[in-house]
């Protein structure tokens, strides 16, 4: 992990309307971070994100990637929503290129990452396949495929494995630490599922009910690969549970 | 299985036999009854004669069928391109730009209503009896029709595909181009399938009206002779013309908006 | 909500800019351009509206024309739409009356019903009857698919429950199917209306002595301009206001199927 700040949210406020979503929120993410983000449901944890890289206007503070402004011309991000967002009137491949084409990356170098992400998500054979004619869970690694292939410096993950069965669910958990630890790249994942958030992150950071703000950040420094029955990993899947638990 | 096969054959052969149900009535009825005159009423056989006849005759109305039809189909096809070529990025623009929409929706509103061949006696005192007028009608039915289905499919892009390209930072213009317009695409055909059928009543209405030539001319030159034999022969090519332009356009569409036909 | 009045005020704003601009070239054009000896300005035509509506125009008011061509559009919209609502569900419904009808239908649907004016002069003559029958024409087109596909598009589910509930073929048509296939019943009559409007105005134009087709006709033969662009605008707000109709309809028949538009 580097030392260096990748993320800083300076007093960042949102409202919708009177509605308060966003409470003076501070906090940072170090470069290299995996942070899992949970809260309770609808703590406006998919506003932050779209806060973050601009989808809503932030009504005061600030966020800044790398020191300056988020402008996601000049910076490299990536996200996967939490539902459907791959583009219907693309074949697979061509939605892997999405990010690819509109970053103008050169085109020996666009195949060969093509390749290289639908191999790992597993979708070589369907590369000529239309969204329509996948599954679910199929789609989701479409999804995740486009936002990795572009190579982000920060990808934001928005309970992207939701509505996925269990085990492909555990399989794309290890494939995203697996990617992570292949890359460096910084990853925000946000999830309602404590344990899911205590397999995956190297810090979980917990936010409170609305207006929401940061209850706590704890340094998960659990080894990997983890095993979710071993007595350390219930220990702090507890302790992360109690805090969401005690208002 | 076999049931299935058994049971679509049997259909089919009761379509087949309802056809010719309908064509034997109506020839029992005309030509062996004579309930009505051929001069009213034409038998399947005279139509199928004058059909033939008028692939190489002149008379009554001075020009064989190739030549009124492809002189419909000149006119039809010119007004149609342009109104295309208009109306589809009028419809788009619209949708994507609120100042657009706000200054000319008051106006397309306006005009709407209005159907396109109502337009026809103002265009014939401003351009004349000729093909300018002609296909100044079927330019306006085409366009409104092109402009409705462009602006309804640009409005169905999903919020959340613009929210990928935002992330990926898309420009204003790849989003228009590389989101809504794909998005769009199959709205947009639509468009241009309602717009073939809106253009070519239009033109079959002006001809009817004020013209020398073409399928519409045909039939009325066919009624003023007493012909209606002639009358079906038109009817039935502007049918046909018709279904062979909109099968056309569908086949396009398949072609183009591949992921997005529902299967 | 403050937002949404000021969006409110722009858009009357940015309306009247652009209505107001149309009909500035408009005068412009007339006045000082060649344009002028074809074209009244806007002001002349709105003053002869103005006379047609309280004189005459022919033989009756500018409304009377309106009211004729309307009540032609009604009587034979209701017949027209009656018939091919019911054979659309019937052809939608029982692969029999499918297979029976529908290859005549589709011989008849893609002729427009314009195409049908001067036949139907030959056997109606140059009466009402002969403009009637073209309207139904328009309409039985029209609706007739939309109802198939309607009928044809039920959920099967939903066929299935009323079955195992006991109920006979007849009460599943009544009570499932019409119901289910009312929302595309309105798309065709919607289709239909205006084709019945751009109908009856074609037909008019071609042969009668009263209503909107024929003011713009009349208008072309006397070369009075004036006349047409009134009887535009008339046809215009007659669609309008048929369109409308058909909508408030649909929102009462519809209701349960509001958010699905």
């Amino acid at each position: 992990m580097g030392d260096k700040e990748k993320v800083s949210v300076n007093h960042l406020t949102k409202k919708f309307g009177d509605l308060l979503v966003l409470d003076d929120v501070s906090f940072e993410v170090m470069d290299g971070d995996l942070l899992c983000v949970v809260g309770p449901t609808g703590c406006g944890k998919t506003t932050f994100l779209n806060s973050l890289v601009n989808i809503y206007r932030i009504t005061s503070g600030e966020i800044l990637l790398d020191g300056r402004q988020v402008d996601t011309r000049k910076q490299n991000i990536a996200y996967i929503f939490q539902g459907d967002s791959t583009m219907p009137w693309l074949t697979v491949e061509e939605n892997v290129q999405f990010g690819l084409n509109l970053k103008k990356v050169p085109s020996g170098e666009k195949k060969e990452r093509v390749e290289k992400y639908l191999d790992i998500v597993g979708l070589t054979k369907y590369r000529k396949f239309y969204p329509k004619q996948l599954s679910a869970s199929m789609l989701q690694r479409v999804s995740i495929a486009r936002a990795f292939a572009t190579e982000p410096e920060l990808l934001l993950m928005d309970e992207p494995y939701g509505q996925l069965d269990i085990e492909l669910r555990f399989k794309l958990e290890d494939e995203l630490v697996r990617l992570w630890e292949m890359t460096k790249t910084t990853v925000i994942f946000i999830t309602h599922n404590i344990e899911e958030a205590v397999y995956l992150g190297n810090k979980i950071m917990v936010l409170t009910n609305k207006p929401t703000t940061v209850k706590k950040t704890i340094i998960n420094d659990l080894p990997r690969p983890r095993d979710i029955a071993s007595p350390k990993f219930v220990e702090l899947r507890n302790q992360v549970t109690d805090l969401i638990r005690w208002w | 299985m076999m049931k299935i096969i058994n049971k679509k054959s049997k259909y089919t052969l009761i379509s087949i036999a309802s056809v010719v149900f309908v064509i034997a009535v109506w020839y029992v009825c005309i030509n062996v009854l004579h309930l009505k005159a051929e001069t009213v009423f034409p038998g399947p056989l005279t139509v199928v004669k004058t059909f033939v006849q008028k692939l190489y005759t002149k008379a009554p109305d001075g020009a064989t069928l190739p030549v009124h039809l492809f002189s419909s189909l000149k006119v039809a096809l010119l007004g149609y391109f342009l109104g295309v070529v208009f109306g589809v990025p009028v419809g788009i623009m619209m949708a994507w730009s609120k100042w657009v929409d706000r200054f000319v929706r008051p106006l397309f509103d306006l005009i709407r209503p209005v159907p396109g061949l109502a337009w026809i006696p103002m265009f014939i005192l401003l351009f004349g009896i000729g093909i300018i007028s002609k296909a100044a009608v079927i330019f306006l039915s085409t366009a409104v029709a092109c402009i409705v289905n462009s602006y309804t499919g640009i409005r169905q892009t999903k919020e959340e595909h613009l929210w990928v390209g935002d992330v990926f930072g898309a420009t204003n213009v790849q989003k228009l181009f590389r989101i809504a317009i794909p998005t769009a695409l199959p709205m947009i055909f639509t468009g241009l399938r309602v717009a073939m059928g809106a253009a070519w009543m239009a033109l079959v209405a002006a001809e009817l009206l004020a013209a020398s030539e073409g399928l519409g001319y045909m039939i009325q030159q066919g009624r003023y002779s007493s012909k209606p034999a002639l009358v079906f022969v038109g009817m039935l090519m502007i049918g046909i013309v018709g279904l062979v332009l909109d099968t056309a356009l569908h086949w396009l569409e398949k072609k183009v908006a591949k992921g997005m036909n529902a299967e | 909500m403050n937002e949404k009045v000021k969006e409110r005020l722009l858009s009357v704003l940015c309306a009247v800019i652009s209505i107001g601009l149309f009909l500035g070239f408009w005068w412009w054009g007339t006045q000082r351009t060649q344009l002028g000896k074809l074209l009244p300005d806007p002001g002349t035509v709105f003053t002869a509206m103005c006379g047609y509506i309280t004189g005459t125009v022919g033989k009756c008011s500018l409304l009377m024309h309106m009211l004729s061509s309307l009540r032609r559009v009604l009587i034979g919209f209701v017949i027209g739409s009656l018939a091919g609502v019911s054979l659309g569900l019937l052809m939608g419904r029982y692969a029999l009356a499918r297979a029976v009808f529908n290859p005549l239908y589709r011989v008849i649907r893609p002729i427009p019903p314009i195409a049908w004016i001067p036949i139907s002069i030959i056997w109606l003559g140059l009466g009402e009857q002969a403009k009637i029958f073209l309207i139904i024409l328009a309409a039985f087109a029209n609706t007739t698919l939309n109802a198939m596909t309607g009928a044809r598009d039920v959920d099967p589910e939903l066929i299935n429950a009323a079955r195992m509930l006991g109920a006979k073929e007849g009460q599943i048509f009544r009570t499932i199917v019409i119901p289910a296939a009312v929302p595309a019943i309105f798309a065709g009559l919607q289709v239909g209306i205006s084709s019945s409007w751009a109908s009856v105005v074609a037909a008019e134009m071609i042969k009668a002595e009263n209503g909107l087709g024929w003011i713009i006709q009349a208008g072309m033969d006397n070369n009075n301009m004036s006349q047409i662009l009134a009887g535009i605008i008339m046809i215009g707000v007659g669609g309008f206001a048929l369109t409308c109709i058909m909508r408030t309809i649909e929102g009462v028949m519809c209701r349960w199927n509001k958010s699905g538009r």
